[in-house]
Parts: structure tokens; sequence; C-alpha cells
């Protein structure tokens, strides 16, 4: 209706933008009038979303005019967490943050500056190049949860990873750990298509998700047993000859040792694992196998297993092999670096990193594949096949949990200074109330922000950033394909708001970094530099912008069976199934079998205690991770946390539907509110991620409310809970417990750090894994002073007078019954009398003054002396 | 933003307070000016009837003016009179057109001095009279027929609703008239005018067994009708409770058993209907005052319990999603303005 | 002739709801309005035998609407192209179609006072482009287009075995057609 604008006026000008809120980046026709943008549609002519838009891409207006944006840079004038600020010109602020860090450099070297990212939100080529130059290997992101590690092993094992599904030609795809009905629209819509054509959906989901109710085989296993499922697999695969014994003979090394390596994982074994019917599995393996070619699509799953992840991802790109499906026609393909325009890796400066400050990288000693040991041996490799490596920001970076731990216990050395850029790590990284405490105690803080979130609230300068509609943005995947999708401006950033490429460039030359290394000083003129080369593709144009509106996409010509001239990209040439690689950094060269993070085989008497199987960090709409919960047109839809609970478990813990309960793991407590149905195991809870309520204000002890329902106060970033290969920590397959929050219960925020690299959690050689658990317990302590003749009682996080039965509530420092709610005094446990302002002996009806507790004189005839 | 939030559209009632109160003295005036207009044109006892007449003008001009104020946009209420023919336009007229005969009726009875009819014109109190009777029977059962017509509204949508709006609306117009009868003009004060206008306006006013006569009858009319009464309600609401319609009998449930049963139970049917059918036979004060008040009661709460049992057919899981939907004094509308 | 109709195939909604945003951003609506909701049934069942069914609701654009009929300003109104919607300057907020609607399509907000509701965003289909709702969904679940131009592919899936409507038993003739998932893993 548009009602209050005529988007067909003549002064209004479409600009071909597009979504920035999840990694789709969906096309958005912006109409802009005066410089602002009055309506936005989704772009019917872009590939990926055909006009299509979800919640978060329709509400591009509501965020780009927000009023709780920030638009300023702001410095921090009170004391930490104090959220007050005064604004201070962007060139000033840049300036004063430049100064800080270089003296931090100056007194402990450029390592003790670390950056934090979160999610593809940002051209983090540049935040590398800065970071190459001012010599700090500590840049980090929430990768390690995200596609970096399976795209790490996979590449180590066939030498890029096989992740662009050529759903086309496709016969029958598995959907692992994949929902991409609630998270990647654009794919879900293709599914939907294929599927009406023919192509055969295997979901693997614990949980009746949107996508699993579209399968045409759903496997619900155990949360966190996909490992045990995978390899059982790739054991009926070739113990049943359904292997492609060609593919294997010609171009992979090692399928013998595997074959007999893989004895072990009948389905039957798999079975008690995963808790799914060894039919069932073989079936899958058969559909999979049968219906060649076919495609496994990456779920974010695969890197949240934990320890038992790494294992996983190998035997995976095992399966995609010995199936034959690698790089041929309906298979999973592998593009490679792109030779057609400047890849990320060219624009991130790494030669310029000094290798001393390499081998300083946390973490890089601990989880080798996804930091510099690793990454630089892959990267050679690349190099000698292609001339071009992969990105080096994401696929090789420092161990973010280890980083925070770092600035709680200065192990392996004092981290002083982060600066924090699209990312709320207290909801984002595992273990979010560690987390916090690191952001407070971190020695100077700087945030690159939309909000003031829980790290902005401790920042010493918040710094505003340009959002969707103020920024181009090229979609190559992480610069590791071929292809690219660009889209421009809609228009300059209002108020001080600032592409972040914009901001580590100003930072970088307030840093003393030399402008000619920074030559671009636009986002446009730094992509005009890469998509240049297209150029020679006979495309025509004069600028970025240009290419833009002629062209927006760029797919080279498609080439099949790449391997065929030169052999994969790995040290032999071959298919890796014994991965070279792996074995030189210290794991197994084959896929074996390690027990998730916590488990009923494995840990039984933590079971015992925990019983139900928590899995989490899946995607729900209508938000992307934590964003989004301060949009109220978005919040609206889904204001409240639920988890998900089977009718039954519920039923047997009297839980009903609605109820706010608790979801307790070792590590501490959550509440959110039953979701009662049967979309999952009865042994088995899904909770929501992300959750946190921007409306509660900056009040301590969990400002923004973030840690009350935020499920990462449930996970582990313990080191010997991490995969080891690439050291991702597990959301999925936790041991938990539920119960009903009860009156007066307090949010959660205390924490431990057990393994620190002083002394690795990794102790014990790759093959002997499965020894390397340790169960650590989680007792939580009183956050208050227990007075004296009173127990603390972990389990509900209360101080009891066991004998009475009354709690103590720290706040007025008066003992209660929980159920009549009687106040008691606390020294002689008299009760309060709120009639007559006294304290009563319940037992002898005696009554006493308030303050001095001295007895009321007689009064036995109930009179009304005081 | 947050005091107009109410998304639960499955809950929510569009229709409130003013509405049940319109429904109410809706039926009551339009059942005092029947009542009224049967009497004069059978007994022509119009004149024991002239402040029951005044006060029902007066109740129909307060029910509409809580119309009007119940309305989204009060400021253009006249919009009601441009076009359509929808039931409430009908109803509206019916009521304005009501109003100004039962005035017009009424001002035939005013002192000599005051009477602008002075000089005669008694067909035209004929006329008010039959219009009032037609009028009012049209209003009564117009209040009914505006929610039983709704087919979105299970519990509202059956006919015997009108029927009981108009028995109700008969019973407590009755009850107020029995009150009202002969209390103004006053016996002796009306003979006294008799005395001087008789020969003008050519109708007798009222004489004290005029008076006692006509009460009487009212009395004894509105105890047969709450008899009626209450047999039709319990038909409507036990029928709505065993209906095959799931929301219907929902409703039904709630008024039977549930969270209105004490209101129903013990407001309508015994201090509503039954109680006073016992206290009209037993006569004098109770009958004159206790019965008619009681019974002006439970038609008001009939009109209020019928008004909130608006519950729509849920769509499958429409209930659920409602739910769960915030109610609008969530702390997160607080902090910015909508729509952000 | 032309009769809009929308289709609202089951089989692939999977519950986003991004049309109910996208509605309300296009639309400009006030917080407490959705006319575009979509409601879950389920997840029903015995793990792991389950299903669940998406229902977009929208206004129906009845052909026997009972909300226009009833408006006393006949400020509800039925376009010749089956379009049901308010002219708000007509509009009283007397709510008499508001309670007279079955699926709830209607809603006043305190603050402006007249009735609003769905248009199958006339402006946008008689400029001769989708309603938002279509244009926005990801999955196409939504299928808009005339019933009176056989080879529309409202015309054939509306014609088809599977299309269903919400209480038809009402006669209100709803002109929005569902087609239902079988539910279940397939």
């Amino acid at each position: 209706m548009a009602k209050t604008v005529d988007i067909h006026a003549p002064d209004v000008e479409v600009k071909k933008s597009c979504c920035y809120f999840c990694h789709q980046n969906c096309g958005v026709l912006a109409y802009v009038k005066d410089g602002d943008v009055i309506k936005i549609e989704g772009d019917p002519s872009h590939l990926t979303n055909q006009g299509g838009l979800c919640c978060r891409g329709n509400i591009a207006l509501l965020h780009l005019n927000h009023p709780a944006r920030i638009n300023h840079p702001l410095r921090r004038v009170g004391a930490k967490g104090e959220n007050k600020w005064e604004k201070v010109p962007w060139d000033q602020a840049v300036a004063e943050i430049a100064e800080r860090l270089c003296a931090i450099k100056a007194e402990s070297g450029a390592e003790a500056v670390a950056t934090a990212g979160g999610t593809l939100r940002t051209d983090d080529w540049a935040r590398r190049r800065f970071m190459n130059l001012f010599g700090s290997p500590n840049s980090f992101h929430n990768a390690l949860l995200c596609w970096i590690p399976t795209f790490m092993v996979e590449t180590a094992v066939s030498g890029w990873s096989p992740f662009e599904t050529d759903l086309g030609e496709s016969r029958c795809v598995i959907l692992w750990g994949f929902n991409p009905g609630a998270s990647t629209m654009p794919g879900m819509r293709g599914y939907s298509d294929l599927q009406k054509a023919g192509l055969k959906l295997i979901v693997v989901d614990p949980r009746f998700s949107e996508t699993a109710a579209h399968a045409d085989l759903w496997l619900p296993l155990r949360p966190g047993s996909d490992t045990a499922l995978a390899l059982a697999m790739i054991h009926v695969i070739i113990y049943e000859g359904l292997a492609n014994q060609e593919f294997c003979r010609d171009w992979c090394i090692g399928f013998d040792e595997l074959t007999e390596h893989v004895a072990q994982y009948s389905p039957e074994w798999a079975s008690e694992l995963t808790w799914l019917d060894p039919d069932l599995i073989r079936q899958a393996a058969h559909m999979y196998a049968k219906n060649t070619p076919g495609n496994i699509q990456w779920g974010c799953t695969a890197d949240q297993l934990g320890k038992t992840s790494g294992a996983g991802m190998h035997a995976r790109a095992v399966l995609r092999a010995i199936t034959g499906n690698l790089d041929c026609p309906g298979g999973d393909l592998m593009p490679g670096p792109s030779h057609y325009y400047i890849t990320d890796e060219e624009l991130e400066a790494n030669e310029w990193l000094p290798e001393e400050q390499k081998a300083k990288q946390i973490g890089a000693d601990k989880f080798k594949l996804t930091s510099w040991p690793g990454y630089q041996r892959i990267a050679d490799v690349a190099r000698e096949t292609w001339g071009k490596a992969p990105t080096a920001e994401w696929f090789c970076e420092a161990h973010g949990p280890s980083v925070f731990k770092a600035i709680l216990t200065g192990d392996p050395y004092q981290v002083r200074a982060m600066i924090v850029s699209a990312t709320n790590p207290v909801n984002s990284y595992g273990d979010a109330k560690m987390t916090l405490e690191a952001l407070k105690q971190c020695e100077f803080l700087v945030v690159c922000e939309y909000w003031m979130t829980p790290a902005a609230l401790y920042a010493d300068y918040v710094m505003p950033i340009a959002g969707a509609l103020e920024r181009p943005v090229i979609h190559n995947n992480y610069g590791v394909t071929d292809h690219l999708i660009a889209s421009q401006r809609a228009i300059q950033p209002k108020f001080e708001r600032r592409c972040d490429y914009d901001f580590w460039r100003d930072l970088a030359l307030a840093c003393g970094q030399d402008a000619e290394q920074w030559p671009w000083e636009t986002l446009e003129e730094a992509f005009w530099y890469v998509v240049y080369p297209i150029a020679s593709m006979g495309y025509q144009f004069e600028s970025y912008d240009d290419f833009v509106e002629k062209y927006r996409f760029f797919y080279p010509p498609m080439h099949y069976y790449k391997y065929g001239a030169n052999g994969f990209s790995t040290p032999s040439r071959r298919v890796e199934l014994k991965s070279s690689i792996l074995e030189e950094l210290g794991y197994p060269a084959l896929p074996t079998w390690i027990g998730p993070p916590e488990n009923e085989t494995d840990d039984p008497e933590v079971a015992q205690e925990y019983p139900l199987v928590l899995t989490t960090g899946g995607g729900f709409m209508p938000y992307h991770h934590s964003e989004q919960f301060n949009i109220t047109s978005v919040r609206f839809l889904r204001h409240e946390p639920y988890f998900t609970i089977n009718p039954l478990k519920a039923a047997e813990l009297g839980i009903s539907d609605g109820d706010w309960c608790w979801i307790e793991t070792r590590r501490g407590r959550i509440r959110q509110r039953a979701n009662v149905e049967p979309s999952v195991d009865p042994r088995v809870v899904f909770a929501q991620r992300g959750w946190w309520y921007p409306e509660l204000g900056p009040k301590a002890p969990d400002p923004y409310g973030c840690l009350r329902s935020n499920v990462n106060v449930l996970s582990s970033v313990d080191d010997e809970h991490c995969d080891p290969i690439g050291g991702s920590w597990a959301n999925r397959g936790l041991l938990c417990k539920v119960y009903k929050v009860g009156h007066r219960d307090q949010v959660d925020t205390q924490f431990s750090i057990p393994g620190s690299s002083a002394q690795p959690g990794v102790t014990v050689p790759p093959s002997e894994q499965r020894l390397a658990y340790e169960p650590i317990p989680f007792e939580p302590a009183p956050g208050f002073e227990v007075p004296e003749g009173l127990a603390w009682d972990a389990s509900t996080r209360m101080a009891w007078d066991v004998e009475r039965g009354l709690a103590y509530d720290p706040g007025s420092g008066w003992l209660y019954h929980p159920e009549t709610l009687v106040y008691y005094d606390v020294v002689t446990r008299y009760a309060y009398d709120p009639d007559r302002e006294c304290l009563v002996d319940e037992e002898t009806g005696v009554r006493y003054h308030l303050e001095t507790r001295e007895p009321l004189g007689d009064d036995a005839e109930g009179g009304e002396r005081l | 933003m947050s005091h107009a939030m109410h998304a639960n559209k499955l809950t929510k009632h569009y229709w409130v307070w003013p509405i049940a109160w319109y429904l109410f003295l809706g039926g009551l005036g339009g059942g005092i000016l029947f009542v009224a207009g049967v009497l004069e044109v059978v007994y022509h006892v119009g004149h024991v009837l002239a402040l029951g007449t005044f006060v029902g003008v007066a109740l129909l001009g307060i029910g509409s003016f809580l119309l009007i104020f119940e309305l989204g946009q009060p400021k253009v209420f006249l919009r009601v009179f441009l076009s359509g023919t929808a039931i409430i336009k009908y109803g509206a007229t019916m009521l304005v057109l009501a109003m100004l005969f039962g005035f017009v009726f009424f001002l035939f009875y005013l002192p000599p001095n005051w009477n602008l009819f002075y000089y005669g014109w008694t067909w035209m109190r004929d006329l008010s009279a039959v219009a009032m009777l037609v009028l009012g029977l049209g209003i009564m059962v117009y209040t009914g027929v505006l929610l039983s017509t709704m087919k979105s509204k299970p519990f509202w949508n059956t006919p015997l609703l009108p029927v009981l709006f108009t028995v109700s609306a008969l019973s407590t117009a009755t009850a107020l008239l029995g009150v009202l009868a002969g209390q103004w003009p006053t016996a002796e004060y009306a003979e006294a005018l008799a005395q001087k206008a008789s020969q003008f306006i050519g109708s007798p006013y009222a004489s004290l067994e005029q008076v006692e006569e006509v009460v009487h009858m009212l009395h004894l009319a509105d105890s047969m009708l709450v008899l009626v009464e209450v047999v039709v309600l319990l038909i409507y609401v036990l029928g709505m409770r065993a209906a095959g319609n799931v929301t219907a009998k929902a409703v039904a449930l709630e008024w039977v058993s549930g969270s209105k049963a004490v209101f129903f139970w013990v407001g309508m049917v015994c201090l509503g209907t039954l109680l006073p059918f016992f206290l009209y036979l037993a006569g004098g004060g109770a009958a004159a005052w206790a019965a008619p008040l009681l019974v002006l009661g439970g038609g008001l709460l009939l009109r209020f319990m019928v008004v909130y049992s608006d519950r729509r057919c849920a769509i499958p899981g429409e209930e659920r999603y409602y739910r769960r939907l915030p109610q609008g004094d969530e702390k997160f509308f607080r902090p910015w303005k909508a729509p952000y | 002739m032309t009769r809009y109709a929308m289709v609202m195939d089951q089989r692939r909604c999977i519950g986003c709801q991004s049309c109910t945003v996208a509605c309300r951003t296009w639309n400009e609506l006030p917080m407490d309005i959705i006319y575009n909701p979509v409601v879950t049934e389920g997840v029903l069942g015995v793990f792991p035998h389950v299903h669940q069914t998406f229902t977009p609701l929208i206004c129906m654009h009845c052909d026997n609407p009972p909300c226009t009929i009833c408006c006393p300003c006949k400020a509800s109104q039925q376009d010749p192209d089956g379009i049901v919607w308010v002219d708000e300057t007509k509009c009283m907020g007397c709510k008499v179609c508001v309670n007279s609607c079955p699926y709830g399509a209607r809603d006043v907000n305190a603050a402006e006072g007249f009735v609003r509701k769905c248009t199958f965003c006339k402006d946008r289909v008689r400029d001769g482009e989708q309603p938002y709702c279509v244009a926005t969904c990801h999955q196409k679940a939504r299928v808009f287009g005339d019933l009176d131009d056989p080879q529309s592919d409202v015309s054939k899936l509306v014609n088809s075995l599977q299309a269903n409507r919400i209480f038809t038993e009402l006669g209100t003739d709803p002109q929005v057609y569902y087609l239902p998932d079988l539910g279940g893993v397939k």
C-alpha cells in the first residue's frame, strides 16, 4: 500500500542493495529519495532470493532508523558498566584508541591486543590487514562454531572443501544438522522445488524441525552423536559394497586402512550411541550411496559438537569421497579460490606478520588445524595448486575462549586490549559467565556496534557502525569460492556511522601504518580493486557501482572434475582418506570415534545428576544469533525464550506448556519457558539460543538480561571439551536437567576456568582422546555472605535454615518461609509481625522489639503496647 | 502504545461495557415504549405511564450515547446515517424515531401550561402510541438480532438470543414501569389537573384506582415474564452446553460450571428471575420495589454476560499463536516507540 | 472480469512468519495489528511419528463477506474484483464488521479508531504486482492471481483435488484456498 511514500515518483532512485542480517545477503531494492531510503523490498531479479525477504530482511528500514542505534563514537566517562558516555568526534576517538593501542604494544607486545568478531557482518580482511601490520596474531571470530573447522578438515582431506552442492543434477541430499527452514530461507526454497522434481531429502536432526518435516528420511539422533552416525554410514557403504570402487581406487589413498578401521563402527555399534535403529542407519546409507550423484549439505551442527566435531567432519569428508560425489555433476563441488578477482586472502597482507608473532597465536598450540600451524600447511599446498590460498581471517585464528581466559588469567600471557567488532560475545561465545567477566576485566575495550550490548556496556569506546543499507557488500563465501555477488550502498551512512573498513583504515593510519599500505580510501575503491580483474572476462564496467548495476553477479564458467588434470590439492594429490596433514599435526589420520563432551556412556555419574540431553545453537526465526532482539516488530513474534521438551518427560517433571523452567548443566543454569510438544525425544531438550533482553537495561549482575536465558551459560569451553583439531566447543549434546522456576530464584553468575594452557586440557595423544575427559564438578558458591547457622544449598542456590525450612533472602537479610512467605529474624528466628511491627516468638507467643530484640514487656492480654 | 495493545484476537473483546449497557438500556427503553404503547392502545391508560415513557426515552438516549461513546471514532457517529442497509443502521433509525415518538407522547401529559399540545391533536398521541408499540418491539428484537446474526460468534449465533433478549427486555420494562406507574403525575395532582384540562386533551388523568389496577396488571405480567425468561434462559444456555460447536459449548460451560457460573446460577437464575417471581406473588413492598430491582439487575447482568461471551471459533493453531504473542504490557515495548 | 484469490501452499510453508513482518513494514501497520498471522497446529503425534501444519491466515476476501453487509456506513465494501476493504474516511469504528468476521481478519487500533484489514495490497495488485506477502515469501508458498483466468496458477491450484478452505460451513465462500501438507515424514 505504501501509504506515506510513492516509490514510483520520478525523483526516487532504486539502489541494488542487499540484506545484511545473515549470510545469504538477499537482494534488496532500496528506494532512495533525497539521500534517504523511503522503502525497501526484495529484489525479484536477485538469484538468491527472487524477491523473497524474511522477517529480518523486511525490517531493514527499522534497523536503519532505530532510535536505539549508536550514531556517534562514545567515550566512557563513568566507571566500566556504568553506562555513562560522552560523544567524541570520530577522528578524535580513533586517535585516542590508536594512542592507547600503541602504548600497550610498546609495553607488552602487539599480541596483547586481540580482536573479536562474530559472524560474517563485516569486511574482516581489513581487520586482518590491520592486525597483520600491527603485528598481532590474536584475532578471532565465532568461526570455530560455523563451518571453518569443517572447511579446514575437508580441505586437509580433499584439497578444498566440497561445499558447493550442485543440486540441479543431484538425486539425494543429506541436510546434516541443518535447518534451512528456519535459517536459510532461499536454500529451503531450492530444496522444496527440487524435492518436487525427485530429489531425496535426508535430514539429520534430533528435533522435528521445519526442514525435518519435509524430509524423505528423518534421522532423529541423540544430539552430539553425529560422528557415530557418519562412521556407521561409512561402515555400511564400504561393507555392503556401495562405495564407488573406481574413484576409491584411482583417486583416494588410505581406502584399505579405512576399511579395516571402520570395521568396528557397525550400525549396531552406532545404534546405542545415536539412539537410531540400525536399520534406519542402513536405510540412510543406502539412500545416499545408491542415489548418486548426491550431496551432504554442511550444517552448523558439524562445528558445534565439541571434542567429537573434528572426527565427524573427517567422516563426512570420507563419505563424500567414497561415494564418488566429489566435483562431479550433481555432486559436491570444490570451487577453489577465484582466479578472476582478488581474493580476501590477497587483501590481508599475511606476509607482513612476522613468524615469531604467528607463533604467539593463542590456542595455536592446542587447536592446530584452524590456527597458524595447520593453516600454513594447507595454504602452502593450495598455493602449489592454484597459486592462491584460503582466507586467513576466519580460517587461521586465535582460539576465542582461550583469549577470554587469557584476559582473566594472564595465561599464556596477559591480553590487555580487545577490539570487539560485530559481535555480542556474551551471547555468542561459549561459557557466557566467563566471557562477561573477561569483558569486564579487559583493560582496554573498544566495541564497534549498532547497539548498546552487554559488551559495549563495558567498553572504553563504542564506535558507530554502518548497517545494511549504508554499505556496499561483496558476497563470496568468506573468500574461498570462485563466484561473487555484489551489492551497492543505498545511501551514505547516517550520522557518524562508518563501515568497519573505514574504522580499520582510520585506526591503521592513526597507529602510524603507511597510507600506501591502505591505498583504498573507501570501501567502493577497495571493491573496485577486487572486481576489476573480472573485466578480463569481457565484462565492461566503469566502477564498482557500475559493476553492481550492470552485472551484480559473477559466476565463472563451470568446470567439473578439476582434479583430472593435477589431482587434488593435497600433499599426495589424492583424496587422503587417511589424512597426512592431520597426522602431521598429531591427530588421528583416520576418523576415530570420540564421544561428545558429556554423554551417558562415558560419564554415567554425570548423566545420573543431569539425565537430559540438551541441544541448542540452532537458528530459529525471527532472530539471527543474538540480533534483532531489540527490534519490536521482530521481537513481537517471539518475545520470550522457549525450550522444547517432550510431553512425556514434561508430565514426569510436572512441567506444563508455558512454565518458566531452569535448564541446568554442570556450568550453570538459565531459565526459559517450556514448549511442550513431541518434536524431540523424551530424553532431549532443545533450547533457543541468543537470548538477551535489551529492554532490561544495564543493571548488574547480568546487564541487559544477558545471562538469565542465554544458552551459552550452559556450554563449556574447557580445553578438554573442545575439538582438539579445530577448537570447536559444544552447543549440542550437553547433559542437563530441567526443573520449574521457584520463588525468588536468582540469576546465575558463578563460573570457573578449569584447564588452561599452562596445564592444557589436551594432555594425552589424540589416539587416546577418549581418556582425556575428566568431569569438572560444578558447585556454585553463594553470591552473598551466608549468615551463621544457615546452610548453603547449591541446587536451589539459596541459604537455608534446614531445621525450620526457612530460606534466606540476601536482599533484605531476613529469613522467610517459602510457602507462607512469613519473614523471620535471622538471629532469633522470631517471626515478623507486619501489623504490629514487632517480632513474635511463634512457640511462646512473646513479642520482641524489632530493633533491640528485647521482650516488649507484659503483653499477655494482647494489648497494643509497643 | 501499550495501553491499547491487546494482540490476542481470540480473547479480545471488541465490544465491552458500553455495549452491554447499550443493549440493556435499549431493550429496557424499547420495552417500556412497547408496553406503554400497548397499554395506551388497548386500555387507554397511557397517563398512568407518562413518567415511565419519559424515563424510557431517556434510557434510550443514554444507551445511544454509550453506543456513540464506544465507537472508535465517536466524532463522526453521524456516518451511521449516510448510507447502507445494515442491522445496526436499522437499530439506530428505530432508536431515533422511538425517542421522538415517545417524547411526543410524553408531552401530552405535561401540566397544561407546559403542554404544547394544549389545543388537542389527540390523533398525534394515538399515532405516537402505535409508533411506540411498533418501534419498541423492533428495538427489543433488534438488540438480540444484532448479536445473533454474527456467524463468527457461535454463542451468539442462535435465534434464541433475540427471543431471550426480547423477553428480558419486556420483563425489565414491565418491572420498571411497575415502579414508575402513577408516580408522576400523582393521582391527586392528576385529578386536580383533570378538572381543568380534560376538555382540552380529551383524556382523563389517572385515578388512584387506575394506578393500582395498572400496577397490579404489570406485576402480574412481570411475574409471568420472569418465568418465561428463566425458561428461555435455561433452554438457551443448557442448549449451548449440549451444542455440537466446541466454542459455543466451551462458553456455555463457563456459564454453567466455569468462571461465570456464580453470576449465572445465583445472579441470573435465582436473584434475577426466580426470586422476583416469588416476591411478586408475595405482593406488598417486595413486589413494588424489591422484585423490579432484582429483575432489572438480572437483565443488566444478562447483557454483560452475553456481550463478554463473544469468543470466536479458533482456527487450529490460533490459540497457541495468540497465547504466546505479547499482550502489550511487556517491558520490551517501552524503551522506544513502536514500530521500531 | 477479474476475481482475485490466493492459494496457501501448506506443503511449502515453513512457518517463518516473514509475511507477518513484511506486511507490517510494507503497510506501516500499528504494532497490535496483524493482517498475516501464521499459526501452527502441532507438533502433534508421538515422537518420532509426528507432524505439524502451518496455516498462514489472512482476510479470505469472501464471495459472501459477512463484514460488508453489516457495515452501517458502507465503509466496509467489496470491489468487483473481489477485494474487500475498508474506506477509513467512512468508517466510524462501530466494530460490527470486526465481530462479524469468522476469521479474525479485522482489527481496530485504539489510537486510530477505524477498522483495518488486509486489502490484498490492492494498490500493488492494480499496478500489476503481487501482494507484498506473496512477493516476500521465500518459499513461494503463496500463489496469488485471477480465478477468472483459467490459465492462472491459482485457477489450476484452486481447481485441484486438494484445495481446502476454512469455515466454508458458514456460507462465507472464502476465496483463500489451502493446499494441506499431508504431514509427517514422507
